[in-house]
């Protein structure tokens, strides 16, 4: 499946996806209600693009009360809007942190990868981000990091 | 042949349990007894259905097809009333008996009915089944106040759905402030203000000794001796593990089924799983009950693998909540309230409505939460969440920044789709 792919050594916390992402969806240059998250720590200048992998099994999927969360058939995992009661559950699930949630609307919000055309992608200028095919293009970057961690990477 | 797999109950903990079985064993007849007809809703959208923002439709999360399309018969309106470990046989109410090769045990919670003298005879509302809520539903017909006796989880989701009612609201709670299963003191009484100042009348420290019906009310009469009086009265003072049909010694119990980190009773062709099911803890050396959905699912899905012949361990349940009430989003993760030798970081003391506190224990992991704020901070709950789960050390923190855990690394390594 196609996704986001993050080259973190190359983000520069510019934020100019937060920004693409919370107008494009929410008609508004409004950081709080972006998809995307920049983790920024600036004393160690690191700085990690947070968006949803759209998980292989997807913790806010299996916990979700009222099945608003569900795999379509390209892999995407998306949000019901009209299932959601606004819980939170999903929140409290992602291991990232890349769970988001619309006040206005009182429904979970995650990376729909915007049809195909993801906005993040088309303003990062340092190319820190790549919609690419998440196979071939992570699986070398996840493994290095999976055995820095001592986590598996199935 | 192919395995029968019996199933009792029809919520969180057996649905999860179809999955885990169906990953590993797509051929097993699954049988599903439930004493409630039609298919699932969900427990945790009845209060949505009280306030009349959702209709009994969009309760469901199975439609009837769902069942047969993955091999599951659906019985419905049977009450299960014992279990023959010695015949491998669930009985039922109506005399039936069902034969098993692998059975679940997911009947859940019941409240519990406190000792208020007169409770019996006055109308009163539970909020645990369908039932109940469209029971209760009805009562906010007519009614312009109301008692909710218990401000824990459940009692805060009834005075919510009623508040959004517009009934004039009487809290009564035993502990010193609102929700004290999910908050410590600090964010406790930013709560209880919160709540206050809405309106609602709060009695903490206090219990209801008595109801008694006066004309068309109901007379309310605390232990101190105060009275008022109300239209409607709502009981939430807990609930507690569903053994009903247990009650032969058939399966070994405790306060809940005794299960090992398998999901399996004394009897290793029984399993139980979710509010009924009492299992390891993820912090702790004992064994715990949340009666939760997070840890119904969990249990559900390691169960029905199980059953399906898989070794798959169960890690242990990890207390959680989060709920937005009276305008105020709260999250709960693990042991919020610190024990001897735990040490806390005040992330946020509660100035502008925002109370962040993170756990950690003598050898610096983190153990818990507490959150209360606006709705989009829980994503950080989140993030401490997986944290606990991977025993991660508490790595210090700026201000208004997210904590700092390998969680970049960790989104590197995610298994994705
Ligand atoms: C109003 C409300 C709001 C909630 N909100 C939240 C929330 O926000 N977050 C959260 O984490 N948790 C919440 N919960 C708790 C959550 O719903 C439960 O923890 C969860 O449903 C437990 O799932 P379970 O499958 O173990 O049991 P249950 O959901 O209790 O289901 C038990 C099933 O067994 C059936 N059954 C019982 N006995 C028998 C028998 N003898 N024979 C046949 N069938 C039987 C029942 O009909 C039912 O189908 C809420 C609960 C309520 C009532
Ligand atoms: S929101 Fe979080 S848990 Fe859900 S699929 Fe995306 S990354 Fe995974
Ligand atoms: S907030 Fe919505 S999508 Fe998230 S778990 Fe709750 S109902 Fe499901």
């Amino acid at each position: 499946m196609k996704q986001i792919v993050v080259h973190q050594e190359k983000c520069t916390a510019c934020r100019e996806c937060e920004l693409a992402c919370s107008f494009s969806h929410e008609g508004s240059f409004l950081p709080a209600l972006s998809r995307i998250r920049i983790a920024d720590f600036y004393e160690a200048q690191f700085y990690q693009p947070m968006v949803c992998v759209h998980c292989a099994d997807a913790p806010c999927a299996a916990v979700c009360p009222t099945v608003a969360i569900q795999r379509q058939a390209d892999g995407q995992i998306s949000i019901i809007e009209d299932r959601c009661i606004g819980c939170k559950m999903c929140l409290l699930a992602c291991p990232f942190g890349v769970m988001s949630f619309s006040p206005e609307k009182g429904v979970a919000q995650n990376c729909d990868l915007c049809n195909g055309d993801p906005q993040c992608v088309q303003f990062c200028t340092p190319g820190a981000l790549e919609f690419a095919d998440i196979i071939e293009a992570s699986a070398l970057a996840k493994q290095k990091a999976a055995a820095a961690l001592g986590l598996p990477h199935a | 042949m192919a395995t029968q797999y019996v199933l009792i109950g029809n919520s969180a903990a057996s649905l999860a349990a179809i999955d885990g079985i169906r990953k590993h064993d797509k051929q097993g007849a699954i049988t599903l007894i439930n004493r409630e007809q039609g298919s699932a809703y969900s427990r945790v959208a009845l209060p949505y259905y009280v306030a009349g923002e959702m209709t009994l439709d969009e309760l469901l999360i199975r439609q009837q097809p769902d069942y047969g399309k993955i091999g599951v018969t659906l019985v419905e309106n049977e009450n299960a009333v014992a279990i023959h470990p010695a015949t491998k046989q669930v009985e039922l109410e109506s005399g039936k008996k069902v034969s098993y090769d692998k059975l679940l045990i997911g009947t859940g919670s019941e409240t519990i009915v406190p000792p208020i003298q007169g409770l019996d005879q006055v109308p009163h509302h539970y909020l645990w089944t369908l039932a109940d809520a469209i029971g209760m539903k009805q009562a906010t017909n007519t009614a312009k106040t109301a008692v909710v006796i218990g401000g824990g989880f459940i009692g805060m989701l009834a005075a919510e759905a009623l508040r959004k009612l517009k009934i004039k609201l009487t809290i009564v709670e035993m502990a010193p402030i609102l929700l004290p299963q999910l908050l410590d003191e600090g964010a406790g009484q930013l709560f209880l203000q919160a709540v206050r100042d809405e309106g609602v009348t709060v009695r903490t420290g206090a219990l209801v000794a008595a109801l008694a019906k006066k004309n068309d009310a109901i007379e309310v009469t605390l232990k101190n001796g105060d009275t008022f009086s109300v239209d409607m009265a709502v009981v939430a003072t807990g609930v507690r593990p569903n053994v009903r049909c247990l009650q032969n010694g058939a399966v070994s119990m405790n306060k809940g089924i005794l299960v090992n980190e398998f999901l399996q009773t004394n009897h290793p062709d029984i399993y139980a799983a979710g509010d009924v099911a009492e299992t390891k803890d993820f912090l702790s050396d004992g064994r715990s009950i949340y009666a939760i959905w997070p840890t119904a699912i969990d249990q559900g899905r390691a169960a029905g693998a199980n059953m399906a012949g898989k070794q798959q361990p169960y890690p242990g349940s990890l207390g959680m909540n989060v709920v937005e009430l009276f305008n105020v989003t709260l999250a709960q993760l693990g042991r919020f309230r610190e024990g001897a030798g735990d040490d806390v970081k005040m992330l946020s003391s509660g100035k502008d409505g925002l109370y962040r506190k993170v756990v950690v224990d003598q050898h610096g992991t983190l153990v818990g939460a507490v959150y209360l704020g606006d709705e989009n901070g829980v994503a950080e709950m989140g993030v401490i969440h997986s944290a606990i789960r991977r025993r991660e050390k508490w790595q210090g923190f700026q201000d208004g920044r997210p904590p700092k855990f390998s969680y970049g690394a960790v989104m590197q390594a995610a298994p994705r789709y």
